[in-house]
């Protein structure tokens, strides 16, 4: 105990000089309780108020977010890395943008969450769904940071814990209570896996800190099998994030479960803060001149390809638009992992990139598979048949979504695609690795296989006809709003994309 | 100018998706009205285009015309430099004539959907937004434009095609859609592998203009398309690689044997209007694009590889004679004539001397305006009886006596009559595939064969549909329907007969704009022939 006092002063000191480079996350927390007592106070007629409370507080930790690319652009500049509270976190250019991402996603989010009807049919009401949200977005930023072992695992941890509430929030039938029971045990199996991992990785080199010299130099002195196995263990664990194969048995069935805000929320934002964890975690051992016990490279381009292949070809096979939709962002998985084996600035841009406006599209596609199932009850391709001539506006809307999810112009997803393409080139320009060509070409071959299933949407809507045309249900205005501003935004987003690349 | 033309018809779509759909009844003339002024605009162009040596463009940017060049996407990418796309369209002799026929044809398509009942506000808006990409193609000289436009023509085509088209709709337009995807992705993949070798030497960043792909000195010592660094992917030379995926690319779009399967279902089930567009027009787009670009950049693998393109060609030529015999489909025997024909367009490419890549643009801008023609007349006994095959009718030439001139002009003229446009594209793409030296004499003795296969299948559909005594299998009820050209029909026609005829006449009218440009792709292509 006396051995640690000396340094006590400088713990101190490094905690209090860290607080300042932390505001989002501290009031976010604040947010968090703030949403809750709300909750508490108001009762049932809470959900209102809780909505508009988490919603114009997410949008001011936006313009916090904006904020700290000051301090990045002030360490850039003095060359000095920015770790926080000891280096468990570590804010970097990326994570800044990751954040930014994500919070403004999530207010998007915030909003369409109680425009599904089956969602605010719930009987609860919807008030612990934003306190639960917004409790998970710190977890989110947290992961964009975490640099230290426990750091990873503690803020994955949060924001699986988070997402089981949310998939199990609507339990009224059978399918959904199993699709959460399924998503829980296997998020167990993976962190279990992952802590396992972690422990063997501490095991070898006595170091949490993935940035400690001594972590990678560890690492190469200890047995090449035993560090490639606890490697790929802890990588299996951010794989239940990414949900790539062979991580991926939960998705399909849990995104159909789930009630769609939940699954618009798991598509996205998990995976954004899990593609910048697993950008932090490879960054050592990249950058590492006598890494070569374990090649990334070749394990994430297996996956990748594996991940491409697997999630589109499934994805045709599906009649369930949410199932569909499922698979299909498994295929986006395996194509942005093309950009994270760049190694590369231009890479990390392509990737935000790319993800950004998956994540657009993605929430699009899925506000609307909630519009259908609001107007008409549809929740199969089926259902469709017919719709697209009545619902003119919502069927356009999901034609561009579509368009920008397979990656045509003009939309964002082909930019998106083209940055991926041409970062991915650049590095097999070099070193003409013949992985990077193969990940081109099945990326390339896959994008034809998505066409296909992502145009089934159209073809039901539009070119099949069906004589009985069903009545309205209910009318759904919000949701419309939002996918029209969703299609809007993509399409300008892809005349114009150095607006918003420039910044990345 | 050219941004006006390629953007005037998506101005008056968005007029017509703003209207009303109580005012539906105007849109086929607003559409008529954007496709006048396009014409309008494109004959002004036309006429104002100056001929010369200095104005031979290909590989030159100052000479081309009408040139406009606005920065367009600026990425910055840190240590790679900077993301050059720019705006930048203008036309040269091969873009010219090819944007006149388009113009023309888009009127006559405008004035064949007058048959659409269904629908008319999507109808209209999709035909306008694809009127756009197509002008857009051929004006492009950005690589990354060109792409847009390109996969931009896909969407609303699937859609006319699966809204508008017959029974079997749904499976043509997806046929076509993946079939044409398939080439452009690959397509993307060589377009940035061009681009991340190729740097613009004014600003020193890779850029994705055409042009400067065309000169091997723009290209980074070491980049993967770079003719001395002797690249490979999978053990084949990089740059042949390159040459073939983008040949696959237009050669579906051409489309030349055995990648044309998708050809015949779309044509048989799209409506007339989209029929006469495809044939008309997108087709030509392949060999445009096969003329700009894969010669254009590769010229060394087209060199060595003609022999493989004027193969391909008269395959094309010949199969697609053999299938047209075959058929019992008015509309499929037409698909495949222009299968047929458009074999020489390749045939011509590949001789890479100055008589065969006129013969082959003259061939596109001819084919262009006679398969609008024969695709506008199948649709006239389609939309009276709602059936196309051959056997089901018969002495429709004392029924319809107007509607057989035209007939018989069309025909004749495709089947290389000599006074009409096709003798002198098939005349000239086959001297050129004689005096080639890349290409030997049997194929282009070959390629005549195939004219006289054309004779055949032209001149007995002729002899099986409208002469003899008068049958029908629809008995009074078809002879009621099967009523004469109305005017409307007749004022489509006459432009197209008169041109084909005109061409055949005066092929100076072509020849006189091409000339400058075809011989700078010679000389250019030799420069490269070591």
């Amino acid at each position: 105990m006396h051995d640690l006092l000396p340094y006590i002063h400088g713990s101190i000191s490094n905690l209090l000089g860290s607080v300042q480079f932390f505001m989002p996350e501290i009031w976010l927390s604040a947010l968090f309780i703030i949403v809750l007592i709300t909750d508490l106070l108001f009762g049932k007629n809470s959900q209102k108020l809780c909505k508009t409370v988490a919603c114009v507080g997410i949008l001011l930790i936006c313009i916090l977010d904006l904020g700290q690319r000051d301090f990045i652009k002030q360490s850039s500049e003095e060359n000095i890395p920015l770790f926080l509270f000891n280096n468990s976190l570590l804010l970097t250019r990326a994570a800044v943008n990751f954040k930014f991402i994500i919070d403004l996603l999530a207010f998007v989010l915030l909003l369409y969450a109680d425009w599904d009807h089956k969602l605010r049919a719930h009987k609860k009401g919807l008030s612990d769904l934003y306190t639960i949200i917004i409790a998970s977005i710190f977890g989110l930023h947290l992961m964009t940071m975490a640099v230290n072992l426990l750091s990873i695992y503690l803020s994955i941890e949060m924001v699986s814990l988070a997402s089981y509430l949310l998939v199990a929030y609507r339990s009224e039938n059978a399918f959904s209570t199993e699709a959460g029971l399924k998503y829980v045990l296997f998020g167990a199996a993976a962190s279990a896996i992952m802590l396992y991992g972690i422990s063997l990785l501490y095991g070898f080199t006595g170091s949490l800190d993935l940035f400690d010299g001594n972590f990678v130099q560890g690492l190469t002195q200890a047995n090449g099998m035993a560090v490639s196995f606890a490697l790929v263990l802890v990588l299996l664990g951010i794989g239940f994030k990414l949900s790539f194969i062979p991580m991926h048995f939960w998705v399909p069935d849990v995104y159909e479960g789930a009630s769609t805000p939940v699954t618009a929320y798991l598509s996205t934002l998990p995976k954004i803060a899990g593609f910048a964890l697993l950008i932090n975690f490879l960054t050592p051992f990249i950058f590492s001149v006598r890494w070569s016990a374990f090649d990334f490279k070749l394990f994430l381009s297996i996956v990748g390809i594996a991940t491409m292949i697997a999630g589109n070809f499934a994805a045709v096979l599906q009649t369930n638009v949410k199932r569909m939709l499922a698979y299909s962002s498994i295929g986006h998985t395996g194509f942005v992992l093309m950009a994270i084996i760049t190694f590369n600035q231009q890479g990390i841009t392509a990737l935000t990139w790319y993800l950004l406006v998956y994540s657009i599209a993605n929430i699009g596609a899925l506000v609307l598979a909630s519009y259908f199932a609001n107007v008409t009850g549809a929740e199969d391709m089926e259902g469709y048949k017919g719709l697209g001539l009545r619902y003119t506006t919502a069927s356009v809307c999901f034609v561009i979504i579509l368009i920008s999810l397979t990656g045509l112009p003009i939309t964002a997803g082909f930019t998106g695609k083209v940055f991926v393409f041409s970062a991915v080139y650049g590095v097999y320009q070099q070193n003409h690795d013949l992985w990077l060509l193969l990940l081109m070409i099945t990326g390339a071959l896959t994008t034809v296989v998505s066409l296909f299933y992502y145009l089934k949407i159209p073809l039901n809507l539009f070119i099949k006809r069906l004589e009985i045309v069903k009545e309205p249900v209910s009318k759904s205005y919000n949701l419309l709003f939002l996918a029209t501003i969703i299609s809007v935004l993509l399409i300008l987003l892809g005349i114009f994309p150095d607006f918003v690349i420039n910044y990345l | 100018m050219l941004t006006l033309l390629i953007f005037l018809p998506i101005l008056f779509g968005f007029i017509i998706v703003v209207l009303p759909s109580s005012m539906r009844a105007s849109f086929k003339y607003i559409t008529l009205l954007a496709t006048l002024l396009q014409l309008a605009i494109s004959i002004y162009i036309y006429l104002n285009f100056k001929t010369g040596v200095a104005f031979g463009g290909i590989d030159h940017e100052t000479q081309f015309q009408f040139l406009q060049k606005l920065p367009w996407i600026h990425l910055n990418l840190g240590s790679l430099g900077t993301m050059q796309i720019d705006y930048f369209v203008g036309i040269d002799g091969i873009s010219v004539t090819l944007l006149l026929m388009t113009s023309i044809v888009m009127v006559v398509a405008a004035l064949s959907s007058w048959e659409i009942t269904s629908n008319l506000k999507g109808f209209f808006a999709l035909f306008l937004l694809l009127d756009m990409a197509l002008i857009g193609v051929f004006c492009s000289l950005d690589f990354f434009l060109f792409y847009i436009f390109y996969e931009l023509m896909l969407l609303p085509l699937y859609f006319l095609i699966g809204m508008w088209g017959g029974a079997r709709r749904e499976y043509a337009a997806i046929k076509f859609f993946l079939y044409t995807l398939f080439g452009s992705v690959f397509m993307l993949l060589v377009m940035i592998g061009l681009y991340l070798s190729v740097k613009d030497p004014a600003t020193g960043n890779h850029t994705f203009n055409m042009i400067q792909m065309m000169n091997p000195a723009n290209y980074t010592p070491g980049s993967i398309f770079n003719i001395l660094s002797h690249q490979t992917i999978f053990g084949i030379s990089a740059r042949i690689v390159g040459f073939v995926v983008l040949f696959v690319a237009f050669a579906i779009k051409v489309p030349i044997v055995p990648l044309h399967t998708w050809l015949p279902d779309a044509h048989v089930e799209a409506p007339t209007p989209v029929s006469i567009i495809l044939a008309g027009i997108l087709l030509k787009i392949g060999g445009y694009g096969i003329i700009r670009i894969c010669i254009g950049i590769f010229p060394e693998v087209a060199t060595s590889g003609a022999f493989w393109l004027g193969l391909l060609g008269v395959i094309s030529i010949l199969y697609g004679a053999f299938n047209a015999l075959a058929q019992r489909d008015f509309k499929r025997i037409i698909a495949y004539s222009s299968v047929s024909q458009m074999g020489f367009v390749l045939l011509g490419i590949a001789s890479q001397t100055t008589e065969g890549i006129s013969g082959a643009v003259f061939q596109m801008v001819s084919h262009g305006f006679l398969s609008a023609m024969l695709f506008f007349l199948v649709g006239v006994v389609y939309n009276r009886v709602h059936d196309r095959d051959i056997y089901n009718f018969r002495g429709l030439g004392t029924l319809m006596p107007k509607y057989m001139v035209f007939i018989m002009i069309a025909f004749f003229a495709s089947l290389g009559l000599p006074g009409f446009s096709t003798f002198i594209a098939e005349a000239f793409s086959l001297t050129g595939a004689f005096k080639s030296a890349l290409l030997p004499n049997w194929l282009a003795i070959c390629g005549a064969v195939g004219i006289l296969f054309s004779a055949c299948y032209f001149l007995w559909t002729l002899q099986r549909m409208f002469f003899g005594s008068v049958s029908l299998k629809g008995g009074d009820t078809w002879r009621a329907a099967l009523v004469d050209l109305k005017p409307r029909e007749i004022i489509a026609l006459i432009p197209l007969a008169l041109t084909a005829l005109a061409l055949g006449v005066m092929p100076s009218l072509v020849f006189d704009k091409i000339n400058d440009s075809v011989l700078a792709l010679v000389s250019f292509t030799k420069t490269f022939i070591r």
